[in-house]
């Protein structure tokens, strides 16, 4: 009696402490639920853009071209204008002749929303002759949507375009219904007849449904995926308190934005918004009853039902889903039977994964990283605009690849193949336009172009040369320069003798020539007169900001830099002595489009203009008439390219970077492992650079002159004055630098010559003051 | 260009070069004060609408946005010394005034034979100098905004 007594208390107070601890585990849950359904919803990535294209007359660019751009961001090439009401929205093109209609599409860019609009392009030689709107009134600028190029995800790279329930067609939510929990709008967040099936399945292997879509969704937002006793008590109470909570329609609205419905890559695609883009290149609104069905039937399963790779199983899967549909009453016989006797109807545009551009990607990630949370960059759906020009992105990549495989064809050094990396960017504003980290340009790993660090060989030289003619007084292009054998010693280190590429000494030649054919011996020697520390002080003011060791073997460029340090220094170069720091992003505005942050264009001036100057005309002379001759075979002379070859030590690394009127690029080529790869600079990464800016159409290079800088006649022979002498040419000097002695071969009318040619010029001046230019 | 120099001076060789210039034919007028703007450039209208608007922009204290519009500008036109003159009296009012310097620097690069452009940049420098409190360098860049204001 007093046994019984005592065994019902105990089991009175276990019951209680087992009732307490279950209430508390559920009013844990139901916090739970309410703080997390209600706060954090959907991590959503940042979504990065390409530049937009500004349309405008006189723009350069071919009507291809924008053709090309318009089908990337997936307009329609329609055959006539269609009627105005049904495609308001934009989004289309028709071509006729050398003409462009165009329907753009509204987009919020960083300083404001764009209504979609319609603008008509007349197109001449390669260029926009006008560009008018509808009426034939003149547009003075219009800008094309950017293209997307990826984003920066969440964990597990899920990406997702959110919308909203009113946005989903009713057959699709009908699909779903009757596929995956037909009792939806009556129950409580669980249906205890599947559940016991679900049950009574754990421990076994069957793939087993049954769940809820409300339990669903409570085991993908909250819950990990094993599947245990305990853990299915929690999804079932979790499930009942969201529905206690929320109403049907909001839980089937975030539902339909969390589930996972396919792989693309390495990007999860989650949410029909998404997968409606992603399988049909659409808006999930005007998806069909077939294409809807199949979306739902990826619900099981997106890789074993995966359309693109098991088409045949995906049908069926499909039709399975038609006809639960049609059971169910939710679509008519006349909508099963054409749903079903449609084709799956998937896109077949590849997919890209996080982004195409994955090399040019990291690069902002990185300057993104700077100035924001990782969290937030994966969460908050910022919008990034970048510099990226897809049109040189395309045409560095191309080049790339197509001589590399060449390369690798003749020399036959067998795998691992060569690599390579380029880099181009606008010469005035600094903005990179084009970045290629490697051969496999879809390959998210060794980023060449930002991280490989390799010795630069006479890409350096520009530095020298530049020291030498910052004292006007001392150097000009046409000083003579010793190239005969040099030997520099030092202590503690062994003696440096730098030899020539064609293992020839040249004598006495004029300080130009020294650098259009890149003698070694001639560089060393005015280097280390010059100071070696004094060289590698500009360098710095050039922009590159590692720290180089003093060393006489850096003038010949032991020094080592990535393709992007190269570019920032010759960027300061091809911007008459201003430095702008590279740059890869413009704007970052909030989801909503609200701006967040500018990167400005800053420039600093670096050197003054009248040596750089000199330094460009020479390094134009480098094209025209020394290593860099090559790239008469690519582009034609007038462009006046200004650069420079670089090969280092047993061809290990061959280098080209050069600039023009409106491109600045820098090629690399070599072997990840360092072996020499037999390609000289002007070999191997001169026609890469050569290839795409030929498909770019270049502007030509044409200096600012500045004030005090004067056009001289000099005879090549002795380097003096002699406008009549026999291929004379005419080089410019700093004011009162030129050499005043008259060449052997200069005829007694010279002077006056001379002196009429001033006079012309400064009476131009003078015109150009009195008019304006 | 050569040969057409060569070719002028057999010529004037066959003449008595003129001292000076001959009488009757008027001589330049003195400029007493700087001269008229020059004629407006053929300008693109994609350029001068942005001008505008930064313009507009920078009057009611959007600077940033300003400026964003000037850079468009130069995306179109790199080497229009009056845009980045404009840049550079936007980063005087946003108080950056290492840029003004800079910025009017790059303006000049491009500004050839107009001084009433370049004077106004020196102009531009000379106030972001004052502002930083450099007294001798405000004086120095007013005196090359005079020069080439005569």
């Amino acid at each position: 009696m007093w046994q019984r007594k005592k065994v019902l208390r105990v089991a009175g107070i276990a019951t209680l402490v087992l009732l307490l601890a279950a209430s508390a585990f559920t009013l844990y849950l139901d916090h739970r639920v309410r703080t997390e359904f209600e706060g954090r919803r959907f991590a959503l990535p940042a979504r990065i853009y390409a530049r937009p294209l500004e349309l405008h007359a006189g723009l350069r660019l071919a009507l291809p071209d924008l053709e090309d751009e318009l089908r990337e961001l997936g307009y329609k090439a329609l055959i006539e204008k269609p009627d105005p009401t049904r495609e308001a929205g934009g989004g289309w093109y028709v071509r006729s002749g050398e003409r462009l209609d165009i329907g753009l599409r509204a987009f919020v860019f960083w300083d404001g929303a764009q209504p979609a609009r319609q603008v008509r392009l007349a197109f001449d030689g390669g260029a926009v002759s006008a560009l008018t709107d509808t009426e034939g009134r003149e547009v003075a600028l219009a800008r094309v949507e950017p293209l997307p190029i990826g984003g920066i995800y969440p964990a597990g790279n899920e990406d997702r375009v959110l919308v909203r329930l009113a946005e989903v067609p009713p057959h699709l939510v009908k699909a779903l219904v009757a596929t995956e929990d037909r009792t939806y709008f009556t129950h409580a967040g669980f249906a205890p007849r599947s559940m016991v099936r679900a049950a009574l399945s754990i421990g076994s292997n069957r793939m087993q449904g049954g769940s809820t879509i409300t339990q669903q969704l409570v085991k993908n937002f909250f819950l990990t995926p094993e599947r245990t006793l305990q853990r299915k008590v929690t999804e079932l109470v979790m499930a009942v308190l969201l529905e206690v909570h929320y109403g049907k329609e909001e839980i089937l609205e975030t539902y339909l934005n969390e589930i996972y419905l396919g792989q693309d890559r390495d990007r999860a695609i989650h949410g029909v918004g998404l997968a409606a883009q992603f399988y049909f290149g659409k808006e999930v609104q005007h998806l069909t009853v077939a294409e809807s069905a199949l979306l739902v039937a990826l619900v099981k399963g997106p890789a074993v039902y995966d359309p693109h790779r098991h088409p045949a199983r995906s049908l069926e899967r499909r039709n399975l889903v038609l006809r639960e549909t049609r059971e169910q009453n939710a679509i008519t016989v006349e909508q099963y039977a054409a749903a079903r006797a449609s084709e799956l109807g998937v896109s077949r545009k590849p997919g890209f994964g996080t982004s195409p551009y994955p090399a040019f990607l990291a690069l902002v990630h990185r300057q993104l990283r700077r100035d924001y949370d990782e969290a937030d960059l994966r969460s908050e759906g910022l919008r990034i605009f970048t510099t990226l020009d897809p049109k040189a992105q395309g045409a560095a990549e191309r080049a790339l690849a197509k001589r590399l495989a060449q390369f690798d064809k003749d020399k036959r050094f067998g795998a691992p193949g060569l690599e390579g990396a380029v880099v181009i960017t606008d010469p005035q504003s600094g903005e990179i336009q084009a970045l290629v980290g490697g051969r496999d340009v879809r390959f998210r790993g060794y980023n060449r172009a930002v991280d490989a660090s390799r010795p630069v060989g006479s890409l350096l030289k520009p530095a020298i040369y530049l020291t030498a003619l910052t004292d006007p007084a001392r150097y000009t292009l046409v000083t003579p320069l010793d190239d005969g054998p040099f030997v520099w010693k030092s202590r503690g280190a062994p003696d440096w003798e730098p030899a020539n590429y064609d293992k020839k000494f040249h004598g006495v030649v004029p300080l130009r020539t020294a650098l259009a054919h890149s003698y070694n011996a001639a560089a060393a020697r005015l280097g280390t007169d010059l100071g070696v520390e004094r060289v590698l002080d500009n360098v710095k003011k050039l922009g590159v900001e590692r720290e180089l060791k003093p060393f006489a073997s850096a003038l010949l460029g032991a020094v080592e830099l990535s393709p992007l340090e190269v570019a920032q220094m010759y960027q300061t170069i091809a911007n008459g002595g201003f430095r702008s720091p590279l740059r890869a992003i413009r704007e970052v505005t909030t989801q909503e489009g609200r701006p967040l942050q500018r990167y400005a264009l800053a420039v600093e001036q670096a050197f003054p203009p009248e040596p750089m100057y000199l330094l460009t005309a020479a390094l134009q002379g480098v094209v025209r008439d020394g290593t860099g001759q090559g790239m008469k075979n690519f582009l034609p002379e007038d462009i006046g390219v200004a650069g420079k070859t670089g090969t280092t030590d047993e061809q290990r690394d061959a280098w080209f970077a050069g600039f023009t009127g409106d491109r600045l690029g820098v090629v690399w080529v070599g072997y990840d492992d360092n072996r020499a790869a037999r390609l000289s600079g002007s070999a191997a990464a001169l026609p890469i650079w050569g290839d795409m800016m030929a498909v770019l159409a270049p502007e030509p290079l044409a200096l600012e002159k500045p004030e005090r800088i004067e056009l001289v006649w000099i005879d090549p022979q002795s380097g003096l004055r002699g406008i009549s002498c026999p291929g004379a040419q005419e080089l410019p000097f700093v004011q009162g630098s030129a050499p005043r002695e008259r060449a052997p071969c200069a005829s007694p009318v010279d002077a006056a010559v001379e002196a009429v040619g001033q006079t012309v010029e400064k009476a131009k001046s003078w015109l150009e003051r009195l008019f304006g230019r | 260009m050569r040969f057409f120099a060569v070719l002028l001076v057999l010529l004037a060789a066959c003449a008595t070069p003129p001292e000076a210039p001959p009488a009757g034919q008027p001589e330049p007028a003195p400029q007493t004060e700087p001269p008229p703007p020059p004629v407006a450039r053929s300008e693109h209208t994609a350029v001068a609408g942005l001008m505008e608007t930064a313009r507009a922009d920078a009057a009611a204290g959007k600077l940033s946005t300003a400026a964003a519009s000037i850079e468009r500008a130069l995306r179109i036109e790199p080497r229009n010394p009056r845009l980045w003159q404009e840049l550079a009296r936007i980063r005087l009012q946003q108080g950056q005034f290492v840029q003004v310097e800079s910025v009017a620097a790059r303006s000049n690069s491009f500004a050839g034979a107009d001084n009433a452009l370049r004077a106004e940049n020196w102009r531009l420098i000379a106030q972001s100098r004052e502002a930083r409190g450099d007294a001798d360098g405000a004086r120095a860049a007013r005196e090359s905004a005079e020069k080439f204001s005569r």
